[in-house]
């Protein structure tokens, strides 16, 4: 049986854990998914949607996420339900816990994989290394689950048949624990350049602070932070906190969009490592098309408000 | 106060990768080898607040080969006070990482605060500071972008926003995360006092560990598929436009 | 002895006995100093230059005007002294004189006369360009307006003394027609007030004499006993390599200079020397361009501090000693240098300005870790990755892919060595530069060959910015891999490469023949190997570089090329040795500029003045700053290359 450890995001299930669910299900394997806290809400979505069981764990203490409360509730019903596998998105919480859920049962955990690959009862993970520079397959020794944190789209969605899955609540005692977690008020709108994993950028060619009103309309559409280049933060545009290169910051998002800037070695210094690149100028010869992987000639003024469209499509 | 700092020694960001030809791992011949990006974060902190508590000192483990000495060398130049190097293989899983760790700071004086990088480039896993915590039974806390220490305050920004760590009844492991401070670069006299600060050598054996404690492995090292070179995307601005969409979200799966 | 001898054998004694002391306080103080500086040596070609120099006062006529003020004066005090020395001993003396000297004596008198009147017009002269032209450089100085009136002072108490002396005994009148000129306007008979006056002014001339022996110790006139001494044991070298620090040396902990006396007795005898002049301030980019740094206001800050702590330094307190940097001397004020070395080429007195900046920095650098804190990465990347940006050594023949030029280790049968640097290297719109000098040395068919990816950074930008640990580091594996392969010839377009290659490796072991793109280029079209067509027909302007200009004294060869293509460079505002900084220098490529102007725009203004519709440059960096410049001005009209880039299109 596969346990699929469910997260939820505005009131719906995240698209990664249906990623989850939906390769658990192709694999053959019997999936469960499980529920923590405030997400118990959408167990009905779930439940239709392709787990065949759905465990809900609701307690006071799960209100806001802390790493002791939901490794505790993990560790506690993978005990109880014994599933052969276990799959978690590698996200900022799952990644945190799950290895106390690892170190509390006394084994492996196979974290930020990009492949499952299915052979008999177990699964053999495949997971990138060295930034991406390399891959590998996951051998786990020994018994017990394997715990296997997934990342976000590798997997992509599949077609499922869908499922009249049973609701299933669990009433546990938890705590005492070492620590409190409370929300920040203050979380910022935009994520900021230094880790945010989609960059918009822009250059001297945006001519003003308030042209980069297009820059973030299409940062708000992706989650995206925005940076630039330093002439633009020179020019006065952009505060230098935004500024990407090799005096400003150096980043390495999965996208960096690069509008207006032709590429010279100090801005390429601080964002060459991106994981995919594009380009969007109106000069053919600028540099930064020799590294983008994709380049479009053109005017950013017509291309970026179109892209702002397109994406606006494709998230809904 | 006695801090401690748990780092690793990881081949520099713009290091080829180059593979064994039986698949087995990497190269290590040619690789400049450095101390993980985050790791300097952990170290940073460790070492201001020794200095701001008089009498504190910073010690600082690292788990490998004996290469990684030369990691804890670059620690004690900054201003670690002491090294502890475990020696290990090349392939130690996180699982035999941290109970190594584990073990061998149940051996040393009491602390309040354990410091780790947020992950380390090389593996990029982010499990052993979670799993060093677990072991010796104190709470944890990742990719924490700033700290108040009077009272202990933790501030971190997650996807879903941010939260922060308000209290906390036992000693506290920290991972950190860019942005938590500048690293100082070492000054030449630090460098040089450096090479005679203790560096403490210890076998898993000594630790009552072995290869056998492993969980995982990683087997079947391979290169990614080459990446295509870069294309420019024809057509009117609606028709490049929605190519690009199609190849960001099909092709190289980034939205 | 009369009893006028001996009031002036009191007088005399007592302030010259003063003026001694005073002087000799000095001197402790400079060689309290406790730091290293040039070797000396090169005895006979210091000789050369003490005559070129101090009696030819060569530097000093660099600007015309105040070069010709100055030289009266200055030969005008040589000469009168001679006279004042015979007053001296004739007081103590009355029955000596210089009258034994026969008719050379009258010569003498004759032009001393002339000469005071000389030196009183050029007083005149200088008052009127301090209080009425009023050049920035010069500045208020209370100092200067003392000196001039004393000066001024001394000549009408000689004149006057002559003009009486010329009444009283008209013998004299033959030798000195200026002062008779004067005697008319005192025409009034009485012999005895004659006799008087001349006694007076005598009188009065040596006591002003006295006095100024006294106030020189206090003043910047000190620039009298100082200069000379500061000529003649000036760093010959033309070409300049920055002091080699031992790390090695267990006896020395401090690197670089974090207090005044951790610099060198050199630098304490640069501070005497220094007249105010400030002509180095003129020529500052920094300065220029609104940077807190003036060279002449660095002098004087280290003088004065120097002063301020005078007693510590005697009593060798060395601990007590606060650090260079306070309030005067910031650390912008160090950073801001460009070390292109204007200053130090206008600066009559040869005063280095450059290498106190360097070892402020080296302290800053190596002991506090106090930088810009954008400079971190590019150490880093230096000490992981042999190169100041962020790209991996493994990529660093990238440029010369499909070009079939081999490296070293596969072909060591070479005439010269092509030193790509990293600019070359990473550099999109330099590795055009690099490629059109291979294709040249192509068709030149000359041997070559790369060092491909075993080159490293010369660490040129780690030196500049006072790193000298990690300078070092690099330097050692690159002269390591040089040895290896032998190499004895190298040829590079980089002027920072060829400079650290040239002038620097020695130092560490390493010695090379090494030529800068435009020697060798030249020396090629000299010799026929490569034949341009002479066909261009645009204008064009050559930015001089610091590194090959002032630094290397290569001017001519990127000229020749430029005419062999059938250009006719015209030459902008700054040109040749006082070439405007282009601002990348001293590592500043590498930090960020938040005060003032740029320096490459005000370069670029320059430039674009010129009407030129193409820019000629020889430096990566140099390239990269204009080229900048020429977008930030949206003068897209305007073409910046290199000069290879051009002799490669015309050959």
């Amino acid at each position: 049986m596969i346990l699929v450890i469910a997260e939820t995001k505005s009131h719906q299930v995240k698209k990664s854990t249906w990623e989850l669910i939906h390769q658990a299900r192709t694999s053959g394997h019997e999936t469960h998914a499980l529920l923590m806290g405030p997400s118990v809400k959408l167990a009905e979505e779930l439940a239709s949607g392709g787990a065949q069981k759905v465990h809900c764990v609701e307690h006071p203490l799960l209100e806001h996420y802390t790493n002791e409360a939901y490794a505790q509730v993990t560790t506690t019903l993978i005990q109880l339900l014994k599933p052969e596998i276990v799959l978690a998105t590698h996200s900022a919480c799952a990644r945190e816990f799950m290895p106390q859920v690892a170190a509390r049962l006394d084994v492996g955990l196979a974290s930020d994989c990009t492949q499952l690959q299915w052979s008999d009862q177990k699964v053999i993970a495949h997971r990138p290394m060295y930034a991406g520079k390399a891959i590998v397959e996951v051998e786990f020794l020994g018994k017990g689950p394997q715990l296997i944190t997934v990342r976000a789209n590798a997997l992509g969605l599949q077609p499922i048949p869908k499922t009249q899955a049973t609701i299933v609540k669990h009433t546990l005692s938890l705590g005492p624990f070492k620590t409190k977690m409370a929300p920040l008020e203050s979380a910022q709108a935009r994520p900021d350049v230094t880790e945010a994993n989609i960059i918009i950028s822009g250059g001297r060619s945006l001519k003003s602070a308030k042209n980069f009103q297009l820059l973030e309309a299409l940062a708000d559409v992706l989650g995206a932070a925005v940076g630039a280049s330093r002439a633009a933060v020179d020019a006065g545009f952009r505060p230098h906190r935004d500024q990407v290169g090799q005096t400003g910051k150096v980043v390495a998002p999965s996208l960096y969009i690069a509008c207006g800037i032709s590429g010279a070695i100090q801005h390429l210094a601080g964002m060459r490592t991106s994981k995919v690149i594009v380009a969007i100028n109106t000069d053919a010869e600028a540099p930064i098309f020799q590294l983008a992987d994709y380049g479009i000639v053109g005017d950013l003024f017509t291309i970026v408000p179109l892209l702002t469209e397109a994406f606006k499509k494709l998230k809904t | 106060m006695h801090i401690y700092v748990c780092t690793r020694q990881v081949p520099s960001t713009e290091t080829k990768i180059k593979l064994r030809s039986d698949a087995s791992g990497i190269e290590t011949a040619e690789i400049k080898w450095v101390l993980s990006p985050y790791d300097e974060f952990a170290l940073e902190e460790a070492i201001a607040l020794k200095e701001k508590n008089p009498g504190s000192s910073v010690s600082m483990l690292s788990v490998g080969p004996p290469r990684v000495m030369e990691s804890l060398r670059t620690g004690l130049a900054m201003g670690a006070d002491r090294g502890i190097f475990i020696e290990a293989p090349e392939t130690a899983d996180s699982h035999l990482i941290a109970q190594a760790l584990a073990r061998a700071i149940q051996k040393q004086p009491e602390y309040r605060f354990i410091f780790t990088g947020k992950e380390a480039i090389d593996e990029g896993s982010a499990q052993v500071g979670p799993l060093l915590a677990t072991f010796l039974g104190i709470a944890y806390v990742t990719v924490v972008q700033s700290i108040q220490y009077e009272p202990l305050i933790c501030k971190r920004e997650i996807e879903a926003g941010a939260f922060e760590l308000v209290e906390t009844s036992s000693a506290l492991l920290i991972a950190c995360q860019k942005g938590l401070n500048t690293p100082r670069y070492a000054s030449v006299p630090n460098i040089v006092k450096a090479k005679s600060k203790p560096i403490e050598m210890l076998k898993l054996a000594d630790l009552g560990l072995s290869e056998a404690d492993q969980k995982i492995r990683y087997r079947q090292f391979r290169l990614p598929p080459a990446k295509p070179a870069g294309k420019k995307i024809a057509g009117d601005p609606q028709t490049q436009v929605e190519q690009l969409v199609k190849l960001l979200h099909e092709e190289a799966k980034v939205i | 002895m009369t009893w006028e001898g001996f009031l002036f054998l009191i007088l005399a004694s007592s302030s010259l006995g003063y003026s001694g002391y005073r002087f000799q306080t000095l001197f402790h103080v400079l060689k309290n100093h406790r730091g290293k500086t040039h070797p000396l040596g090169n005895w006979a070609e210091r000789v050369q230059t003490a005559f070129l120099d101090i009696l030819g006062q060569r530097a000093v006529l660099r600007k015309k005007i105040p070069g010709i003020i100055h030289t009266t004066i200055f030969w005008g005090f040589l000469i009168i002294s001679i006279g004042t020395l015979e007053q001296f001993i004739s007081t103590l003396n009355p029955h000596w004189s210089l009258e034994f000297l026969g008719t050379f004596y009258w010569i003498l008198m004759g032009l001393q006369d002339c000469l005071t009147y000389l030196v009183l017009l050029a007083v005149l002269a200088a008052c009127y360009r301090r209080f009425i032209l009023r050049p920035e450089g010069l500045g208020q100085s209370q100092d200067a307006n003392r000196v001039l009136l004393l000066t001024g002072s001394l000549m009408l108490s000689i004149a006057l003394m002559h003009g009486c002396e010329l009444q009283r005994d008209p013998a004299w009148a033959k030798w000195m027609p200026l002062s008779r000129g004067l005697s008319y306007l005192l025409e009034n008979g009485n012999p005895e007030l004659y006799a008087f006056g001349s006694h007076f002014f005598k009188w009065i001339h040596m006591l002003l004499v006295l006095g100024f022996a006294m106030y020189i110790p206090h003043s910047k006139h000190l620039h009298i006993v100082a200069a000379g001494p500061n000529t003649f044991l000036k760093n010959l070298k033309k070409t300049k390599a920055m002091r080699t620090i031992s790390f090695e040396d267990p006896e020395v902990s401090q690197y670089g200079a974090s207090k005044l006396t951790d610099l060198s007795w050199k630098d304490a005898l640069d501070y005497y020397a220094c007249t105010e002049c400030g002509r180095c301030q003129d020529v500052c980019p920094a300065y220029q361009t609104q940077k807190p740094l003036s060279p002449k206001k660095l002098i004087l800050d280290l003088k004065h501090a120097m002063q301020d702590q005078k007693e510590t330094i005697l009593a060798k307190n060395y601990e007590a000693l606060p650090s260079i940097i306070d309030l005067r001397v910031t650390e912008d004020v160090i950073w801001a240098c460009t070390s292109c070395r204007a200053c130090e080429i206008a600066c009559p007195v040869f005063i280095e300005h450059t290498d106190k900046i360097f070892d402020i920095r080296r302290n800053l650098v190596m002991m506090e870790s106090r930088f810009p804190p954008e400079v971190q990465t590019v150490f880093k990347n230096m000490e992981n990755q042999g190169t100041p940006w962020a790209f991996s050594p493994e990529t660093r023949s990238d440029w010369a892919e499909g070009l079939s030029i081999k490296t070293v280790a596969e072909n060591p049968e070479i005439d010269v060595l092509l030193w790509v640097g990293c600019a070359g290297a990473y550099d999109e719109r330099n590795k055009k530069v690099v490629r059109a000098f291979a294709s040249l040395l192509k068709k030149a068919q000359v041997k070559f060959a790369i060092l491909g990816n075993e080159e490293r950074c010369t660490g040129d930008p780690a030196r500049r910015m006072g790193n000298e640990y990690l300078y070092q580091t690099l330097a050692r594996s690159n002269i390591e891999v040089l040895q290896r392969y032998q190499v004895k010839k190298i040829v590079t377009s980089c002027p920072h490469c060829l400079n650290t290659l040239k002038n620097e490796y020695p130092d560490l072991g390493g010695h090379y023949e090494v030529f800068h793109h435009a020697q060798y280029l030249a020396m090629l079209i000299a010799q026929g190997k490569i034949k341009p067509s002479k066909n261009y027909e645009e204008s064009i302007t050559f930015h001089d570089s610091c590194y090959l200009g002032r630094w290397n004294g290569i001017y001519q060869e990127p000229r020749e090329i430029l005419r062999s293509v059938g250009a006719n460079p015209v030459e902008m505002k700054s040109h040749h040795q006082e070439s405007l900084c282009c601002g990348a220098g001293g590592g500043r490529m590498w930090m960020e500029e938040h005060l003032g102007k740029r320096i490459n725009l005000a370069r670029t203004e320059q430039a674009l003045e010129t009407g030129a519709s193409t820019i000629a440059t020889s430096c990566p960096f140099c390239l990269t700053m204009l080229s900048d410049g020429v977008q930030s001005k949206m003068a897209t009209q305007t073409k910046v290359l290199d000069i290879a880039e051009l002799l490669n299109e015309k050959s």
